[in-house]
């Protein structure tokens, strides 16, 4: 399948990642729809403030609300969370996947637990845990958890049995069996599960700032939106969209990288 | 009873007694007094609970509430994702023009409009549906695009041949291709839809499933926080399902997929 080689130079790498982007040219209904804006309403206003006033609102935010360090606390938060649930997802899918009579236990406990929308999360940690930074990691972990942990599941489920017959006549170490055939074999749904957890993670951390006023960016969405300053509202929402496409293409790149090094077999 | 009893044998029983245990084991744990927690209710008490607000018909008003939002919202990030994600499929021009802004605007999380939707609507139904329809229409569109451009260019080719008419190559060709993008579409963005319901009624208008969590979690009665969750669980789980099901009867084609995608 891969015809590609392993390694592309920096240039080559900048190049083949840019020709996969959408023309340029798609951007224009995007700009044309905030110039009309501007042209309709240049002014402030309680509802539709023109885009020079986002920008304006952007600057007073960075510096009356330390919007740098809001940002810092929010990706914290997200980044930490991410990371546990991934660590805690494929080692704890790895371990129910590799029983077959664990996972038929567990199956429905966990479909049910990734069917709980994440969000109800937050005052059942509030309740439990109380308003701190430990309920804030604990929440984010618990809603991207599971997506991450039943794709590990599935995926060791799905190995070939015959390919982990021939690693035991082999007598390969369980080391070993886990590095050359069981990792590799997880890596696409792996990847998959933390494709659907990264928006979930990110709803919940700026959730959980909404709710409880921890610092971070949520909070101060939610402090703009009931001051009615609208222009500041429309500020973060830019400023959060630009978060969330950044951390998207992120993970892309990521993506691609690790698919190079282990491409997915058919 | 043939049928019956296949279900009866594809039932995970073991899964079943699983939870049964765990529920039992955390009664008793709780009862025992290792409690950790202050306010972790023991399922005895959360199953009270679910009878309290099922009596006092709080339950059916939040969660009709939730559901109207969330199926109203869902048919409209539909009807709009499908009509956008046939026109985009079928125009490589239109795709050309647009694909970049829509790359910009899909990674949004969805939260992120509950204030903007305050601000437009207040309190309000229509703040809820804001919040559900602009993310939701995301998975439904690129689906549907995603199909439609996997049509076969030849398969258009031989329409125009024999003069098939425009609104004929929308139904015989174009519509059938799409459906199973449609359909994966439709259940990711139901899922969607759910959660930024919960979300909305949490942060905004103060009324359905999410507002009663919040509500209950403030009221520190945690028994009833509980039996909010396993509703909203059940309600995810009901929904799936009854997807799931219609699909398999109306469409039986292109059930297989959607569920290899969810």
């Amino acid at each position: 399948m891969d015809h590609q080689p392993r390694t592309l130079g920096s240039a080559g790498q900048l190049r083949s990642a840019l020709a996969s982007l959408p023309p340029a040219r798609g951007l224009l209904p995007l700009i044309l729809l905030l110039l009309v804006w501007q042209l309709v309403q240049p002014g402030p206003s309680p509802y539709f403030p023109g885009p020079s006033q986002w920008w304006t609102a952007t600057l007073t935010l960075f510096s009356r609300e330390h919007l740098v360090a809001a940002f810092g606390a929010t990706t914290w938060t997200f980044l930490k969370g991410l990371l546990l649930a991934i660590v805690a997802g494929t080692v704890l899918g790895l371990l129910v996947g590799i029983s077959d009579r664990a996972a038929r236990a567990l199956q429905p406990l966990l479909e049910f637990m990734r069917a709980i929308p994440p969000p109800v999360t937050v005052p059942v940690a509030s309740l439990l845990i109380g308003y701190s930074e430990t309920m804030k990691l604990t929440v984010v972990v618990l809603s991207a958890l599971w997506p991450i942990l039943l794709n590990t599941t599935s995926a060791v489920r799905q190995i070939d049995p015959l390919l982990l017959d021939v690693a035991r006549s082999f007598r390969l170490t369980a080391l070993q069996r886990m590095r050359r055939i069981i990792l590799p074999a997880i890596v696409p749904s792996l990847l998959l599960g933390i494709r659907v957890a990264i928006p979930l993670a990110i709803v919940v951390t700026l959730l959980v700032e909404m709710l409880t006023s921890l610092p971070g960016i949520g909070a101060i969405m939610i402090r703009s939106q009931r001051n009615f300053q609208s222009s500041e509202v429309y500020a973060l929402l830019v400023l959060v969209g630009l978060f969330g496409f950044v951390v998207n293409d992120l993970f892309a790149i990521i993506e691609g990288v690790i698919m190079r090094r282990w491409p997915p077999r058919s | 009873m043939r049928e019956l009893e296949r279900i009866f044998v594809r039932v995970n029983w073991l899964g079943l007694t699983t939870i049964a245990l765990g529920f039992a084991l955390w009664e008793v744990l709780l009862r025992a007094g290792f409690a950790q927690y202050q306010n972790l209710p023991a399922p005895s008490a959360i199953a009270d609970g679910l009878v309290e607000i099922t009596t006092s018909g709080q339950l059916l008003a939040d969660t009709l509430h939730t559901l109207r939002a969330v199926l109203v919202g869902w048919a409209a990030a539909l009807v709009l994702g499908v009509v956008m994600g046939l026109l985009l499929g079928a125009s490589s021009t239109l795709r050309r023009y647009s694909l970049a802004s829509i790359e910009i605007l899909r990674p949004m999380p969805g939260i992120a409009f509950a204030p903007v939707a305050l601000l437009l609507f207040g309190f309000s139904l229509q703040m809820e549906l804001m919040v559900i329809i602009l993310p939701a229409l995301w998975p439904v569109l690129i689906n549907t695009m995603g199909a439609v451009m996997g049509v076969h260019a030849r398969l258009f080719e031989v329409g125009r041949t024999f003069r098939v008419s425009r609104s004929d190559i929308l139904r015989k060709i174009m519509l059938p291709a799409a459906l199973p993008g449609v359909l994966v579409g439709a259940r990711l963005s139901m899922t969607l839809a759910l959660v930024l319901a919960i979300v909305a009624e949490m942060v905004g208008n103060p009324a359905g499933l999410g507002y009663a969590v919040v509500r209950e979690q403030q009221a520190m009665r945690p028994e009833l926080v509980f039996a909010y969750v396993v509703v909203i669980g059940a309600l995810g789980v009901v929904l799936n399902a009854m997807l799931t099901g219609a699909v398999a009867v109306f469409f039986p084609a292109a059930s297989g997929r959607m569920r290899e995608a969810g």
